[in-house]
């Protein structure tokens, strides 16, 4: 709407959006602390991950052992803190596969139009239509059962969420009149589909990757629940909560690791809600 | 039955005929009014009274925190905002009173005719259903005669087949009709004051006319009195009995219309004056008459001729272009005038060669345009460019000011790369813009200055033809004259030749030497800018011309062509 | 019924059923690039004490020894007459495997379909009526929480508060009230979010258009408002939302089924899963398409019904061409 407060509060909100809410700020924090564990599990635990102590088995949370242990006296925070890598990095590479395939596919048939958009767009429709965490499930099956192989199959359930997105800002903006103007300037297709288009598009791309960086986490999550990732003494956290539903009388086995998951799936999206708002 | 009926019948009650005694006290009395969106102050201690039955207009441009006051006196303003002051409503302080004792006053006696009709009612549910909400003031418990009641109101407002529209959902009527609507609702609970909202700024130009026509009849008729928010000196100097004249939240001046129009006594309201093209037709004379010499003496740069063009839609067909001829002498200006629809904007978009016409030819410095590939048009755009109407969407976001003059050397591969940098300073600088502005990106300038960087990035190309789609219209007045003088000192420096499309005569006339009236795809008449407008000959350009507003408050002779609204 | 509509309609109508066939034909190309030959390998299992003969008999009933575009098509035909094949597991018609389970998810999945959309209207309507500095932020803040929280945990917590510690369900009888209750809350969370999600962002959207302000100049209270205005087209788009979320419904209960211990086709699916039987996998998901291209194509077909404001393409003209009839398309940035 065309009223009054536009042009002062999207002053004012260029003001703001140089200051991070504190609710942000706190996810940036737990974001880095997951990243640090991922990287250099080491250096927060002392403690073996695979290798326990019988006589310490199922003690609960306490100084000794933050997050209690387990059922093979195995220390659960550092259990926690190793299979961090394997939950994070394969969220990663989920993400990386469907923003780079789908932001593709989207690019190219919402930019080009006619039989490419046609065929893109069945695929991208048939990507859809089967439930993408089923989908997930029959391409693990297919590619066989591990964490890796978890994450491209929830990569590619996730290819045609961007290559939607994506196709709907491509022909939004090549109706743009900035294009139009370049094209009159003497800008080939080529220059304005790389240096217009995609820029513009990949704008919004940024805080979908983020918030499918969350949902990855959840799926892979989901898929090691169900068995279909890595196998024991692996401890990636779907995993641990897979392990602890079956000792639910000493329930921070499930707490523990849900905990993490949850804080780090609601930071990431807290991340791409700000991210949103601000561009 | 007749609009004019429906007058007598329902509005002119004898409680309402009968002239009000006058008392002491204004209706609306606003003082030390401050209004802050969070940290930012956007009116700052204004102050004014508006009588029982008088008019009062807010002139400001953007910023001026006009539609603020507006929202604040009708209690409508966002969350997040603080009100200070005092705001009296009929002896009442209506600013700090509970939202449960405002209500009532809400509707019944303020009404309100919001700026952008299109979007001002609900789309999924139809006219009627929105009326009987504000049929719901009245004291009628009578669902039917209620209905009667909103029929009457929309006959009289000038709608034609009010059950037809109050059948209608949003979407199936026109703008002009949409705000015949709300003002129809607006005055339907009788309020004793109207909160206009820069009623017809989203209008064609016939039609603000009318609406604004309509508005001072109502107004006369019902004793209402009216709070006019709008930009256009000479809009509010017609409309209303008092202005007060606003900056940056702060009122530069206040007085009666006659005072302040004849002798603006501030600064600002002088340069207001000044800027409004209406009321100043010989600003740019020095800037533009030696043009009419070279208008007679030079051959035709742009020759049009014959030029048809058709798009056909939902599989009916529509003429957008109707065999349309005109040629414009090297280094002057043509102006293309017209509404929405008439076709002005396809035509230029034919000249550039951006859409193919069905027939006629289009030359441009000799070489024949139409008929050519995009490839083949390229180096034809070297010399002919375009400006966009809206800089806000005219340049690509995410580059930079520097980038985005440079592109167009990058693409023809002109110069080395320090010329280059040298050419994008020049151009810079030719449209009047500092360097220091190289480095930012379009989100971080003013509507002013990203147009004059949409200009510096045509002129860059050192092109002979600039055609202009509608430059100014999505700028402020002052801003307006600003580019004008850029582009006209642009023209008498290089010889440039433009062709400047419009809907806004009183700018035509400020700089164009010949001029081409548009209406329904065809070219209704043509000529020097002085015979349009000093003898217009076809009916269409007669009612163009008296569209612009004069600055003079005469609503006496106001009623007068309602006739012809009512048959429209 | 408009000619335009019914147009629509007919083209809707050939992409579902375009859409269906080609899912099923993507299904089978992703079972059949399992690395090695696992029909075989799980007929071969000494477990499974199949003779030469009887191996030979299935991978010729199952038609395996064909060429693999031969098998697409018998395949993707029989698909079409209803005929989803043999498990390879038990030979039994995988038509009457899913029959035997589709009830049980059904009632798990219309429960949790409820819930969650009697969950999202209480958060996004509840949004409406809370002050702005409590309540209604931290109503605002549920849907993102739930969209944290993997749908297992949410189970396993329900399980472990009111099965272990309430005594209210016991897990070892999965069907029962309570527990069929918890598990549908556990699937129908998430979804909740989604559709709260849209609700609230619609209802933001409308509630800053134009017409609610003027709306709210013509005396409206917040309730009117609310009910006669932004209800409407804030969750008229929902429709569609809805339609989507049915896939979030088919792929969550495998996990719920699972941790609630149910017996569906979740279970099916994990079965399969676990014993390579490509004939029900390929029927579960070709059917889980299905089922979502039909329910996205009643979606799609009553919501321009529904909603004025959607025009068609090459949908009915209604615009007069009175004189009236231009408001200017320039956008004026002339507000203060």
């Amino acid at each position: 709407m065309s009223l009054i407060a536009d042009v002062h509060l999207t002053a004012s909100r260029r003001l703001t959006s140089l200051r991070v809410p504190p609710t942000v700020a706190v996810s940036f924090v737990i974001i880095a602390l997951v990243i640090a564990w991922s990287l250099a599990p080491g250096l927060f635990t002392s403690l073996s991950p695979v290798n326990g102590i019988p006589a310490d088995k199922l003690l609960a949370p306490g100084t000794a052992h933050w997050f209690g242990t387990d059922h093979l006296g195995r220390d659960l925070y550092t259990r926690v803190v190793y299979g961090t890598a394997s939950s994070v990095t394969s969220a990663l590479i989920a993400v990386v596969i469907a923003a780079v395939t789908g932001g593709l596919i989207g690019l190219l048939s919402g930019f080009f139009g006619g039989w490419v958009d046609i065929v893109f767009a069945r695929l991208v429709d048939v990507l859809l239509a089967i439930p993408h965490f089923l989908l997930a499930v029959i391409v693990v099956t297919a590619i066989g059962f591990d964490t890796t192989n978890a994450a491209i199959a929830t990569g590619v359930s996730a290819v045609a969420v961007f290559a939607r997105v994506m196709r709907s800002e491509v022909i939004k903006i090549r109706q743009a009149t900035f294009v139009e103007s370049s094209f009159l300037l003497g800008g080939s297709r080529w220059h304005i589909l790389l240096r217009h288009v995609l820029p513009n598009a990949s704008r919004s791309l940024l805080p979908l990757a983020v918030l499918q960086f969350g949902l990855s986490i959840l799926v892979i999550a989901s898929l090691a629940f169900l068995g279909y990732g890595d196998p024991p003494p692996a401890s990636d956290w779907g995993l641990l909560i897979s392990i602890g539903k079956d000792y639910l009388k000493w329930p921070w086995l499930v707490y523990a690791p849900a905990f993490l998951t949850i804080a780090t799936v609601l930071s990431v999206n807290r991340i791409s809600r700000w991210l949103r708002k601000t561009d | 039955m007749a609009p004019q009926d429906g007058l007598t019948s329902t509005l002119i009650r004898p409680e309402f005929a009968a002239p009000r005694p006058l008392r002491s006290i204004p209706l609306l009395k606003v003082d030390d009014l401050s209004v802050a969106y969070g940290a930012h102050q956007v009116v700052t201690d204004v102050g004014f009274e508006l009588g029982r039955g008088e008019s009062l207009a807010l002139i400001g441009e953007s910023g001026s925190g006009k539609s603020t006051i507006a929202r604040a006196v009708l209690r409508l303003l966002p969350s997040g905002s603080r009100a200070s002051g005092r705001v009296s409503f009929d002896g009442q302080e209506i600013l700090r009173m509970p939202e449960r004792g405002f209500r009532p006053l809400r509707g019944r006696a303020i009404g309100f005719v919001p700026q952008d009709p299109g979007n001002s009612l609900n789309p999924v549910r139809t006219i009627g259903a929105q009326a009987h909400e504000a049929a719901a003031l009245l004291d009628e418990p009578d669902r039917a005669m209620r209905k009667q009641l909103i029929l009457d109101i929309l006959a009289q407002v000038g709608l034609d087949n009010p059950q037809r529209v109050y059948d209608s959902y949003p979407h199936q009527l026109s703008g002009g009709m949409l705000q015949r609507v709300l003002i129809g609702l607006a005055i339907l609970p009788r309020p004793s004051l109207l909160v206009a909202d820069e009623p017809t700024s989203a209008l064609d130009v016939t039609i603000q006319k009318r609406i604004l026509d309509l508005l001072s009849r109502l107004q006369d008729e019902l004793s209402i009195s009216l709070l006019l928010i709008t930009h256009d000196l000479a809009i509010a100097a017609e409309r209303a009995d008092t202005l007060v004249v606003l900056k940056d939240g702060i009122v530069q001046e206040t007085g009666r219309t006659t005072a302040v129009f004849a002798s603006p006594a501030s600064t600002y309201a002088r340069k207001l004056h000044a800027d409004v093209p209406a009321l100043n037709p010989d600003r740019y004379a020095g800037l533009r008459d030696p043009g009419f010499r070279r208008a007679k003496a030079e051959p035709p740069k742009i020759e049009v001729s014959a030029v048809t063009k058709t798009f056909t839609l939902d599989g009916q067909t529509l003429t957008a272009v109707d065999s349309v001829s005109f040629g414009v002498p090297a280094g002057t200006t043509h102006a293309l005038v017209g509404e929405s629809g008439s076709g002005k904007t396809t035509t230029i978009r034919l000249l550039l060669g951006l859409e193919q016409p069905d027939a006629g030819t289009i030359t441009v410095a000799g070489e024949q345009l139409n008929g050519r590939s995009p490839t083949e048009l390229r180096a034809a755009w070297r010399h002919l460019q375009l400006i966009y109407q809206n800089p806000f969407t005219s340049l690509d976001p995410t580059w930079k000011v520097e980038q985005l003059i440079r592109e167009p050397l990058d693409r023809f591969r002109i110069g080395t790369g320090q010329e280059r940098d040298e050419r994008v300073h020049k151009a810079l600088a030719d449209v009047g813009l500092g360097q220091h502005l190289l480095a930012r990106k379009p989100g971080a300038l003013s509507g002013g200055q990203r147009q004059r960087v949409a200009i510096a990035r045509a002129l860059v190309l050192k092109p002979d033809v600039i055609v202009l789609d509608e430059p100014t219209s999505a700028l402020d007045v002052s801003v307006q004259a600003d580019i004008v003088e850029v582009l006209l000192s642009l023209q008498a420096e290089l010889g440039l030749t433009y062709v400047f499309v419009s809907h806004d005569l009183a700018l035509v006339r400020q700089l164009a030497h010949t001029v081409s009236v548009m209406h329904r795809g065809r070219i209704v008449e043509h000529g020097t800018v002085t015979d349009i407008f000093d003898n217009p000959r076809q009916p269409y350009t007669c009612s163009l011309l008296a569209s612009i507003p004069s600055g003079v408050t005469d609503v006496a002779d106001a009623p007068q062509p309602q006739l012809i609204v009512a048959a429209e | 019924m408009s000619g335009p509509y019914l147009r629509y309609a007919a083209k809707r109508l050939v992409q579902a059923l375009a859409v269906i066939l080609l899912a099923y034909v993507f299904t089978f190309v992703v079972v059949s690039i399992l690395p090695g030959d696992p029909i075989t390998n799980v007929l071969r299992d000494p477990q499974n004490g199949f003779t030469e003969d009887e191996i030979r008999q299935i991978i010729a009933a199952q038609g395996l020894d064909q060429p693999i575009l031969v098998q697409l098509w018998t395949s993707l035909s029989h698909f079409l007459t209803g005929d989803l094949g043999l498990s390879v597991r038990s030979s039994r018609p995988v038509t009457t495997l899913i029959a035997e389970v589709l009830p049980s998810t059904l009632v798990l999945a219309s429960s949790a379909f409820a819930v969650a959309l009697l969950l999202a209207a209480t958060i996004a309507y509840g949004t409406q009526f809370l002050p702005k500095r409590f309540g209604q932020g931290l109503l605002r803040g549920f849907p993102s929480l739930f969209l944290s929280v993997p749908n297992f945990v949410i189970g396993l917590v329900l399980i472990h508060v009111f099965g272990f510690q309430l005594g209210l369900f016991r897990v070892i009888a999965p069907n029962s009230f309570w527990a069929t209750f918890f598990a549908a809350i556990a699937l129908g969370i998430p979804i909740s979010a989604q559709i709260a999600e849209v609700l609230i962002a619609n209802l933001d959207h409308e509630s800053g258009q134009d017409y609610a302000a003027v709306a709210r100049g013509r005396g409206l209270g917040q309730f009117r408002l609310f009910a006669m205005h932004l209800l409407k087209p804030s969750s008229l788009p929902v429709v569609t939302i809805v339609a989507l979320t049915i896939g979030e419904l088919l792929g969550g209960s495998l996990i719920t089924e699972t941790v609630f211990g149910r017996t569906g086709i979740g279970s099916l699916v994990q079965r399969s899963v676990s014993t390579q039987d490509l004939p029900v996998l390929q029927a579960v998901v070709s059917l889980a398409a299905v089922v979502f291209v039909l329910v996205n194509l009643i979606a799609d077909l009553v919501y321009p019904l529904l909603d004025p404001r959607v025009k068609l393409v090459g949908g009915p003209k209604h615009r007069p061409t009175t004189a009236d009839d231009s408001s200017a398309g320039t956008p004026q940035a002339v507000t203060s």
